[in-house]
């Protein structure tokens, strides 16, 4: 009966760790670099203490056509924040993978209008997400597709 | 000596950890698609646009004004008419409410569906029923729009897009116990195909069938959406319907000022006889400056001042309650007209929006 107990224990602990080691492989698949239809900006993922995060790595237009210099955060509601850079902001936060392909519970920021939206992001496939900012509800909201980036493959010669 | 190394370990580890996050930006520079790349399209909106309206409530007052009206029979389009009375009109306003909700809204369309309401009341000072049945007849009953309306943004590629818009207007002087027929319900559309040819501008070109000065008629259209460099000025412009020029005060204040044409037409009930539909066609030009505030999270307060100033307020009798198109050229008669006086109107609101 002993032995018994200690065998369920142990499965069950396999299996709980086999679930989640398999739910963190999913929830990784977001990981990597990102480009939004408007192909404005590349967006890094990273994934940090359980949840995703994701900034602005690379810029189109850089440089602020009015001021000559670097964008900033211009539109921050945050005033102390209007004068970072939006090259590394974090404009999507605190993503917790829901399963299903299907990471919730984040924001997305649009440095456009300083807005800070809900957010909800769907792989499509492995190279393609459906990213949903919404308004309280998801009926208030506009999906983008984002297509993701790799590293260039160098010619063999 | 072991003490000294943990404590230069103690201080390099902050600078070794902010050496991480300092990251090369240029690696990204030279990226490529895992499979193929995503299509680009023209979004429906540009930088520095006025706050686009999910819900609005609002109410809308019109300081007293002068009301003249003419006899009640057939006029020529084009014919002089004299006043037979002359009334004050001490009291004209109302509630509004207008729904704008996405159904679909992704990069490669967008389609939005809404309802609007609007309540008109008049209070016309001596509208005597037997001697002036039409102002009585808006004194007693308020007009009413009921309306569903659709638009749906279509891009074609990164710069040219289609805009189709629908809308379905149910208006006269109806009560929740006395509704007339769904057969004398105003159908408007237009259709406009322009270009984004940059985030700071937009504009379109194209036709529409349109109630807005009271009568049904069909007019070219342009719209012409603009913002300056830095973002504070600009234009939103759907000529005729209105225009408007814009100043951002601030990201949370914007300035508006410029025109709205307004109108509709409506079934009046108490005047209609024999299956035939007596309409009001009634149309004003709102000259008026309007201020849009944020006041928490995406809730916005609108408020509008300016001047109402009569372009239409003629009545038709719809043969079987079917429309027709007069146009500038049409001969088909008036039953009667009346003149109003311009009067001030003020406008407060609270909207739910995306911006």
């Amino acid at each position: 009966m002993k032995k018994f107990k200690t065998l369920t224990i142990i499965l069950a602990g396999l299996f709980l760790f086999t679930s989640m080691v398999g739910d963190t492989e999913e929830g990784d698949k977001l990981v990597g670099v990102w480009e939004p239809s408007n192909k404005k900006v590349k967006v890094k993922i990273d994934k940090i203490s359980g949840k995703y995060y994701g900034k602005i790595v690379w810029l189109r237009e850089p440089i602020d056509p009015v001021t000559g210099k670097p964008k900033t955060d211009k539109n921050n509601p945050d005033e102390s924040l209007k004068n970072v850079a939006i090259k590394g902001f974090r404009m999507l936060k605190d993503f917790v993978y829901s399963g299903n392909g299907e990471w919730s519970d984040g924001t997305i920021y649009d440095p456009q209008n300083g807005s800070t939206y809900n957010c909800v992001i769907k792989l499509k496939d492995e190279n393609t997400l459906d990213i949903r900012g919404y308004i309280g509800l998801k009926t208030f909201g506009r999906t983008d597709v984002w297509k993701r980036l790799i590293m260039k493959k160098k010619n063999k010669k | 000596m072991n003490l000294k190394v943990l404590i230069f370990s103690l201080f390099l580890v902050p600078i070794v950890t902010f050496a991480q996050e300092e990251e090369d930006y240029s690696m990204y520079d030279d990226l490529e698609y895992a499979d193929e790349g995503g299509t680009t399209y023209a979004s429906p909106k540009i930088n520095g646009v006025s706050p686009n309206r999910f819900i609005n409530v609002a109410w809308d007052l019109q300081s007293p004004y002068t009301l003249n009206s003419s006899e009640i029979k057939g006029f020529t389009p084009d014919a002089s008419w004299s006043t037979k009375e002359s009334s004050n009109v001490s009291y004209t306003g109302g509630l509004r409410l207008n729904a704008n909700i996405p159904v679909v809204s992704r990069n490669n369309i967008v389609w939005q569906m809404g309802a609007n309401y609007m309540n008109t009341n008049f209070s016309i000072d001596k509208a005597d029923p037997s001697d002036d049945p039409i102002l009585s007849e808006l004194n007693s009953r308020s007009l009413k729009t009921g309306g569903l309306f659709t638009t749906v943004y279509k891009p074609l590629n990164e710069k040219q897009f289609l805009i189709f818009q629908g809308q379905a207007d149910y208006n006269g002087n109806y009560t929740l116990s006395d509704f007339h027929s769904l057969g004398l319900t105003k159908y408007s559309a237009a259709v406009l195909w322009g270009k984004r040819p940059h985030d700071r501008l937009q504009w379109a070109i194209g036709a529409s069938r349109t109630y807005k000065v009271g009568e049904l008629n069909y007019v070219p259209i342009v719209m012409y959406n603009w913002t300056s460099k830095n973002e504070k000025w600009g234009t939103e412009i759907l000529f005729p319907a209105r225009a408007h020029g814009k100043y951002w005060v601030s990201k949370k204040s914007l300035i508006m000022y410029g025109y709205e044409l307004e109108g509709g037409s409506y079934h009046l009930e108490g005047l209609s006889k024999d299956g035939n539909s007596f309409e009001l066609r009634r149309g004003e030009i709102r000259p008026r400056i309007e201020w849009n505030r944020k006041l928490v999270g995406f809730f916005w307060l609108n408020a509008q001042l300016g001047a109402r100033i009569n372009y239409g307020f003629a009545y038709d009798e719809l043969e079987n309650g079917k429309e027709f198109f007069r146009g500038f050229f049409g001969k088909q008669e008036i039953e009667a007209f009346s003149s109003l006086g311009t009067s001030l109107y003020g406008l407060v609101g609270i909207s739910f929006v995306s911006l």
